[in-house]
C-alpha cells in the first residue's frame, strides 16, 4: 500500500523542482544517480530516468558546479576547446578531494546567470505542467466550470484546450473496446433481447418468472439456477404477516420432478428397498397409492437404512384409471430438491436397472414457439405485422427457450428404460412449474385468480390444435361430470377458513381457463367470504370427507396434452390487442372457444403438523402447471394480493414450522455435506476479511468450530464418553465390557437394521456371540474406532446418521417433557403407556444407535436469540439450583479460555520476518528444517482452533450435546427459537440424570458469546 | 478542516563569503531560522511557527529558499527572518542575511514569482556586465530559459550550450 502511495506521490511531484545544494558530502556521485542533501525528496530518484526533462539536466549540471578552488579560478583562462575533450565525472571527482579546504573567493557573473537560468527553467516546468492526477477541467475554479466540459473540449478556456485534448486522447486509448456494437434501440428489440437472454442463461437456468424476480429480488446463482434470494424491499415482517395472515407466493419451479412409469407392483417392490417403514408411511401407503394424497419421505440408498441417506422427497401417484389391479401401469412423480437430484436419479437408475436412454425423447427439445407463427395467420388479416413478414422466410430467428435445465447436461437423454421390467424413468425437470402459496388465504387467492374451464364441444378453428384435447374429453360425459365435480369442490374452497382444515397433502386436479382474461384492473387483496358459505352442508361434508379420489385426476399427467397446451398459448401481445379491440374498454374479454384450457394440479401443503402450538401454521397450496404458462399464472396471483418471497422467506417458513430445510438440515446426505462445506468457506472468508484485532477470538471464547458443525467428532466423542461412563459405573465387569464392545457393532448398517426389528432378541444373540472372545473383539473394536476417528475428517457420512425412526422419536419426545411440576406441558409419560427412562429401556437404544443425531427444536426460556452453529450444552446441578432460586437468572457464564495459539502465531510471524531478512542477506541459503516447521503451522489463523480439534464435548465448562443449524428470534413464537441436532447418546444421558421437573432443559451458547442461556428442548414428531 | 491554509515565504540568502553556499542545506537553514524565531519571539513564537514549518525548496547556487508556515503565524516568522545572521554547518559559521522577496499562498504562486524575479535579475545582470564574454554567456542563458526551449530539450535531451558553459568551470 505504501508503495502505491509513494508511486502516486512521485507522479505528483515529478515536475516539482528539488532543492539544490552544493554536494559537499562524500557519497560517490555519478551523473545517473542524483543526490539531494539531507536525503529528502528521495522519491524523486526512481523517476529521474523516466523523465529526461530539464530538471535532470539541470541537476546534472548542478553536480558540476561545485568545482574545486584552483580549477574554479582557472576556468576563465582555459579555452573551451581544450576542456571539452576531457570533461567527465572523473576529472571533476579528482578535484573534489580538496574541496572543503579551498573555496572560491568570488562569483563570476556567468555562473550566476546560468544558475538563474536553470532555476527559471525548473520553475517554469513546475508552473506550466499540472502536477495533480486530476483532469484539466477539474483544476478550474468552480465558477468557470461548464456542463459537459469533459465531453466537449471547446467549453474549456482556450489555454487549457491543448492539455485537455491530450488527456481525452489518452482516455480513449485506455477505454476497452466498445462491446455493445448496436444501439440501445436495436438491443432492446424483441429478437435481440431474447437472444441475449438465451445467452445469459446458458450457465444458470432462469425460471419463467426470472425477469420479474430480477427486477425485485437479490438474485443468487444456486444449484444451476438463478433464484431470487430475498426481495430488495424491506419486508421481513411483511412476509411473515403474509405467511400467517394472508398469502405468500413462492416460485418453486426449480424443484425437480422425476417420473417413474411402470407396473405398480414392480415399482413398489423396488422402491420399498429405498425407504423404511420406520420413518413413516412409504410409497405403498394406501392414501398415497390411490393418488388422493401427496406423500413425503426420506430416501436411502438401497437397503442402507438408517445410513446413506439420499434426501427428502415428496411424491404423487397418478390416480388409477380403471380397476384396482396391481399389475396396472402407474405413473409416479418424485419431486426433489435440485441439489439432491443427481444422487437420487443415479440411485433410481441403478435400482431399477434403467440404463438405456429412450430414443423417442429428443435430447434437447427446444420448443419453437409455434403459436407465434400461427398467430400471424390470424393477425395478418387484422393488424399490421411488419416484422413478422420479414422474419417468416428465415427460420433461424431465435425463439424463447421454454425448456432449460441447469442440472442436466445438454445433449443428454432424460429418459431411461429398463429392459427387464419395462419401467421408464424420465427427468421432467423444468417441464412442470410449481408455485407455492403459503398462508390461510391462499385458497382465496386461488379461487379468485383461477376460473374453471367451461365445457366446450366444438373446435374453434378446424386447423388449429388449440384445445383439441379438451374438446375430445368433453365429448365424454363421464369426463364432463368429473370436471363439474372438481369445479364444485374448487368453488367450495372459498368457504373454508384455512387450508390447514383440509387433510394434509390433498390432491385436486383441475382444468382452468386462461387466468389472464379475468385479471382485475387493480391489485387487491382477496378476502374470504365466509357468510356466503356459513351453513353450507357441502362445505362441512368436504371438511369431513376430504376431496374424493376421482377429483385428483388431472390432464397434467399426460405429456402430449401438456405439450399441446404449452405450444398453443396465446401470446401476451395478442391478448392485449384483443383487449384493446373491445367495444367497451375495460369490459370482460370473452374469448369463447379460443380461450386456452390449462390442466393444473393443486396440492395442499401441510403446515406445522408436529408439536402442540400453532397447529397448521404455514399451510397452503402448491400449484403445478405445464411449462410456458408461468407468467400467465404468476401475475394474476399477485393481483389477488399475494406477496412474493424468495429463498430466505422459504428458510424462515421452515424455521417457524420447525421442519428441517433442504439441504441445510440434512447433514447426513451428500448435498447437506456439500452445503455445510460451502457455508464454512463463506463464513471463513468473511471472518478472514476482518482485521485480526477486530475478529472474535473463538479460541478464547471456547468455541471449537464456529463455522462447521463437527457431527462426526461429536458422535465419536460421545461414544468414548459413554464407554468411560459405563465402565466406571458398572459393577459386573464382563457385562459392561460386552456393552462397550457391542456399541461398535451397528457400525455395520445391516446389523443395526436387524437389531432394530427385534431389539431384545438381537441383544441376546449378540451377547452370546460376544462372550466367546471378549478380549479380541475389544482390541479390534478399539483399533476400529481409532481408525474411524481418523477417517472422519474425509468421510463424514460414515460416522453418523440422523435418527428418523418414528417410534423411537416419539418415545424420546415423551421423555423430553417434564413429568411433574407446574404448567400445561406436564403430561406424565406413564399415562401414554410409554416406558420410563430406566437402564433397561436405554440399553438397547445405546446399542443400536451409537452415533445417531436427533432433530430437536429449542425455545429459549428467557432472553436470548440463538444463532447459527450455537452450541447446545448440558446444564449442571448448580445451574438448576440457581435457576430455581433466582427468577431472573439468565444462565451461567463460560470462563474465558486462554489462547495458546496466539503465542505460536506471533512466534511464527517473527520467524518469518527473520527468515526474510536472512534471505535478503544470504540469498539462497535456507535451512529446510525451519521451512518445514513454518509449513506445519501455515493454517494457523488467529482466533480459530487449528484442525485436529480436542474433545469437543468436554472442551467447555458445560458438556456439549449438539449444535444449532437454524436459529433466530421467532416472530411466530415470540421468543428465540432454534433448531438443531443433538447426539442421541448424550441426550439420553442428560435425560436420565435430570430431575423430573427439569427434564429437557438445556443451555444454549452462541459461538461469539460466553453467556449460556436456558432453553427447553423438544422433539416434535 | 481539510487542509490548513499556509503561507510561503520566498527568501534570498545573501552572503558575502562564497563558502557560505556550501552550508546552505535544508537542515542548516531550518535550524538557523528556528533559532532566530526563538530569539525574537520566545518559546511561544517558536512553537507557533514550528507547526508545519518546512523548507520546501532551496537552491544553493542562487540562494533562494522557500519556507512554509501556517497562515496564522507567518508574521512571526517573517518578523524573525531579519534576525538570522549566520548559517552554521559542521561547526563552520558563515554570516549571511535573509531577504524576503515574496510571500505567497501557494507554492505555485511563489514559483511564478520566482520566474519573473529571476528573469529580471538576469536582465539586470546583462545590463551591468563588464566584458564581452560575460555578456555572451548571460545572453545565452537568458535565451535558454524559455518554455519553448525547454520542450525542445525534452526531445533532444542534451543541452550543448549549458554543458559547454559548465565545462569551463570544471577545468
Amino acid at each position: 500500500m505504501s508503495n502505491a502511495r509513494e508511486k502516486k506521490r512521485a507522479k505528483k511531484m515529478r515536475n516539482q523542482p528539488a532543492s539544490v545544494t552544493l554536494s559537499s558530502d562524500s557519497r560517490p556521485c555519478h551523473s545517473g544517480t542524483q543526490h539531494h542533501n539531507g536525503g529528502s525528496r528521495s522519491f524523486q530518484t526512481p523517476k529521474q530516468d523516466l523523465h529526461p526533462g530539464s530538471s535532470q539536466e539541470y541537476q546534472q549540471q548542478r553536480h558540476q558546479y561545485p568545482s574545486p578552488g584552483p580549477s574554479y579560478r582557472k576556468e576563465q583562462y582555459i579555452s573551451e576547446g581544450q576542456n571539452r575533450g576531457e570533461r567527465g565525472r572523473g576529472s571533476w571527482r579528482g578535484g573534489r578531494q580538496n574541496f572543503s579546504q579551498e573555496m572560491p573567493k568570488y562569483l563570476t557573473a556567468s555562473t550566476f546567470a546560468q544558475a538563474r537560468a536553470a532555476e527559471i527553467n525548473a520553475m517554469l516546468k513546475a508552473v506550466k505542467q499540472k502536477s495533480s492526477n486530476s483532469l484539466v477541467f477539474q483544476t478550474l475554479p468552480r465558477h468557470m466550470r461548464r456542463r459537459a466540459m469533459s465531453h466537449n473540449i471547446k467549453r474549456l478556456p482556450r489555454r487549457l484546450r491543448e492539455i485537455a485534448r491530450k488527456e481525452a486522447e489518452k482516455a480513449v486509448h485506455q477505454k476497452k473496446e466498445h462491446s455493445k456494437s448496436k444501439c440501445r434501440k436495436a438491443r432492446r428489440r424483441h429478437i435481440n433481447l431474447v437472444m441475449e437472454f438465451n445467452r445469459r442463461q446458458k450457465k444458470n437456468i432462469w425460471l419463467e418468472t426470472h425477469v420479474w424476480h430480477a427486477k425485485r429480488f437479490h438474485m443468487v446463482k444456486k444449484w444451476g439456477y438463478c433464484l431470487g434470494d430475498r426481495p430488495t424491499t424491506k419486508c421481513y415482517r411483511a412476509c411473515y404477516r403474509a405467511m400467517t395472515k394472508h398469502c405468500l407466493l413462492q416460485d418453486l419451479s426449480y424443484y425437480c420432478c422425476l417420473e417413474l412409469y411402470g407396473k405398480e407392483e414392480e415399482l413398489l417392490k423396488v422402491l420399498a428397498q429405498m425407504c423404511s417403514i420406520d420413518t413413516g408411511p412409504t410409497f405403498a401407503a394406501m392414501p398415497y397409492l390411490s393418488g388422493r394424497f401427496q406423500g413425503s419421505l426420506v430416501l436411502y440408498r438401497e437397503n442402507c437404512y438408517p445410513e446413506d441417506m439420499l434426501g427428502p422427497i415428496t411424491f404423487i401417484w397418478k390416480p388409477r384409471d380403471g380397476s384396482g389391479v396391481t399389475s396396472e401401469m402407474r405413473q409416479l412423480w418424485i419431486w426433489t430438491h435440485p441439489s439432491l437430484k443427481q444422487n437420487i436419479l443415479t440411485e433410481l437408475k441403478a435400482v431399477f436397472q434403467c440404463s438405456e436412454p429412450l430414443e423417442t425423447c429428443s435430447p434437447e427439445p427446444i420448443v419453437t414457439l409455434l403459436q407465434e407463427e400461427k398467430q400471424t395467420d390470424v393477425a395478418v388479416s387484422v393488424g399490421k405485422k411488419r416484422k413478422r413478414e420479414d422474419n417468416e422466410g428465415e427460420k433461424a430467428v431465435p425463439v424463447k427457450k421454454i425448456i432449460g435445465d441447469g442440472t442436466r447436461i445438454p445433449l443428454q437423454s432424460y429418459c431411461w428404460t429398463s429392459q427387464t421390467t419395462g419401467i421408464v424413468i424420465s427427468d421432467l425437470t423444468m417441464e412442470i412449474l410449481r408455485y407455492r402459496l403459503i398462508g390461510p388465504l391462499s385458497h382465496c387467492v386461488l379461487t379468485e385468480a383461477l376460473k374453471t374451464a367451461s365445457v366446450q364441444t366444438e373446435m374453434a378453428n378446424a386447423d388449429t390444435k388449440l384445445n383439441n384435447w379438451w374438446v375430445e374429453s368433453c365429448k365424454n360425459s363421464e369426463q364432463v361430470s368429473l370436471h363439474q365435480h372438481q369445479e364444485a369442490i374448487f368453488e367450495l374452497l372459498k368457504g373454508i377458513d384455512s387450508p390447514s382444515e383440509i387433510p394434509a397433502g390433498t390432491v385436486l386436479g383441475l382444468t382452468v381457463g386462461d387466468p389472464r382474461v379475468n385479471l382485475p384492473k387493480k391489485r387487491s387483496k382477496a378476502m374470504p367470504n365466509p357468510e356466503k358459505y356459513q351453513d353450507n352442508e357441502k362445505v362441512r361434508q368436504l371438511l369431513l370427507e376430504g376431496v374424493p379420489v376421482e377429483c385428483a385426476h388431472s390432464f397434467i399427467w399426460d405429456q402430449t396434452i401438456c405439450k399441446n397446451v404449452t405450444e398453443n398459448k396465446i401470446s401476451e401481445q395478442e391478448l392485449n390487442r384483443m383487449k384493446g379491440e373491445l367495444l367497451v374498454p375495460g369490459s370482460q374479454l370473452d374469448l369463447g372457444p379460443h380461450e386456452s384450457r390449462i390442466p393444473i394440479l393443486l396440492v395442499q401443503q401441510p403446515g406445522k403438523v408436529a408439536g402442540e402450538d400453532r397447529p397448521g401454521w404455514g399451510s397452503g397450496w402448491d400449484i403445478y402447471l405445464p411449462k410456458g404458462w408461468g407468467m400467465a399464472f404468476w401475475i394474476p396471483f399477485i393481483y389477488q394480493g399475494a406477496r412474493v418471497g424468495g429463498l430466505q422467506e422459504g428458510l424462515k417458513h421452515s424455521e417457524y414450522k420447525r421442519t428441517p430445510h433442504i439441504p441445510n438440515d440434512y447433514p447426513d446426505c451428500p448435498a447437506g455435506i456439500q452445503f455445510a462445506r460451502e457455508l464454512e468457506n463463506n463464513l471463513l472468508e468473511k471472518f478472514k476479511r476482518r482485521p485480526p484485532a477486530k475478529r472474535a477470538n473463538y479460541v478464547k471464547l471456547g468455541t471449537l468450530a464456529p463455522f462447521l458443525c463437527p457431527w462426526g467428532q461429536l458422535s465419536w466423542d460421545w461414544e468414548v464418553r459413554h464407554k468411560a461412563h459405563e465402565e466406571s459405573t458398572s459393577t459386573s465387569s464382563p457385562d459392561s465390557k460386552i456393552c462397550a464392545t457391542e456399541r461398535q457393532v451397528p457400525c455395520d448398517p445391516k446389523l443395526g437394521l436387524i437389531m432394530e426389528d427385534s431389539p431384545e432378541t438381537g441383544i441376546l444373540e449378540e451377547k452370546v456371540e460376544a462372550t466367546g472372545s471378549e478380549e479380541n473383539i475389544m482390541m479390534e473394536k478399539m483399533t476400529k474406532t481409532q481408525n474411524l476417528c481418523k477417517e472422519e475428517g474425509a468421510a463424514t457420512n460414515s460416522g453418523f446418521f440422523v435418527l428418523r425412526s418414528r417410534k423411537l422419536l416419539k418415545q424420546l419426545s415423551a421423555w423430553c417433557l417434564p413429568t411433574s411440576g407446574r404448567g400445561q406441558r406436564v403430561r406424565p409419560a406413564a399415562k401414554r403407556g410409554e416406558k420410563e427412562i430406566t437402564e433397561d429401556a436405554l440399553l438397547p437404544i445405546f446399542k443400536c444407535y451409537p452415533r445417531a443425531l436427533v432433530w430437536v427444536s429449542l425455545s429459549l426460556l428467557r432472553k436470548g436469540s440463538p444463532e447459527l452453529h450455537a452450541m447446545i450444552c448440558i446444564p449442571t446441578q448448580e445451574d438448576f439450583l440457581q435457576l430455581s432460586k433466582d427468577q431472573l437468572f439468565c444462565g451461567p457464564q463460560e470462563p474465558k479460555h486462554s489462547d495458546t495459539f496466539k503465542h505460536k502465531i506471533l512466534k511464527l510471524k517473527e520467524r518469518k520476518k527473520k527468515k526474510n531478512s536472512r534471505k535478503a542477506l544470504e540469498s539462497g541459503a535456507s535451512d529446510t528444517l525451519k521451512e518445514k516447521a513454518v509449513e506445519e503451522h501455515k493454517e494457523l489463523i488467529l482466533g480459530l482452533w487449528p484442525d485436529p480439534l480436542p474433545d469437543v464435548t468436554a472442551h467447555c465448562s458445560r458438556i456439549l450435546l449438539g449444535f444449532v443449524t437454524q436459529g433466530d428470534f421467532s416472530l411466530a413464537a415470540g421468543c428465540g427459537e432454534a433448531l438443531g441436532f443433538v447426539n442421541l447418546t448424550g441426550l439420553l444421558h442428560m435425560l436420565s440424570s435430570q430431575p423430573a421437573d427439569k427434564k429437557g432443559l438445556v443451555l444454549l451458547r452462541t459461538p461469539a458469546s460466553l453467556q449460556y442461556r436456558f432453553a427447553r428442548l423438544n422433539i416434535e414428531v | 478542516r481539510g487542509a490548513w491554509p499556509c503561507r510561503y515565504l520566498l527568501c534570498e540568502i545573501l552572503c558575502e563569503d562564497p563558502r557560505c553556499r556550501q552550508c546552505i542545506d535544508e537542515r542548516a537553514v531550518g535550524a538557523s531560522v528556528k533559532d532566530a524565531i526563538a530569539r525574537a519571539h520566545g518559546d511561544y513564537g517558536l512553537a507557533c511557527c514550528s507547526v508545519s514549518f518546512t523548507v520546501k525548496y532551496l537552491n544553493a547556487y542562487t540562494g533562494i529558499v522557500l519556507l512554509r508556515c501556517r497562515k496564522d503565524f507567518y508574521r512571526l516568522l517573517w518578523s524573525a527572518l531579519p534576525f538570522v545572521t549566520y548559517l552554521e554547518n559542521r561547526s563552520h559559521r558563515y554570516s549571511c542575511c535573509f531577504n524576503t522577496i515574496h510571500v505567497g499562498g501557494t507554492i505555485r504562486a511563489c514559483q511564478k514569482f520566482l520566474v519573473h524575479y529571476n528573469r529580471n535579475q538576469l536582465l539586470l545582470l546583462l545590463q551591468n556586465c563588464s566584458n564581452e564574454e560575460e555578456r555572451q554567456t548571460i545572453q545565452e542563458s537568458v535565451l535558454s530559459c524559455s518554455l519553448k526551449e525547454l520542450e525542445e530539450e525534452q526531445s533532444q535531451s542534451v543541452d550543448e550550450d549549458d554543458s559547454a558553459e559548465v565545462d569551463r568551470t570544471e577545468a
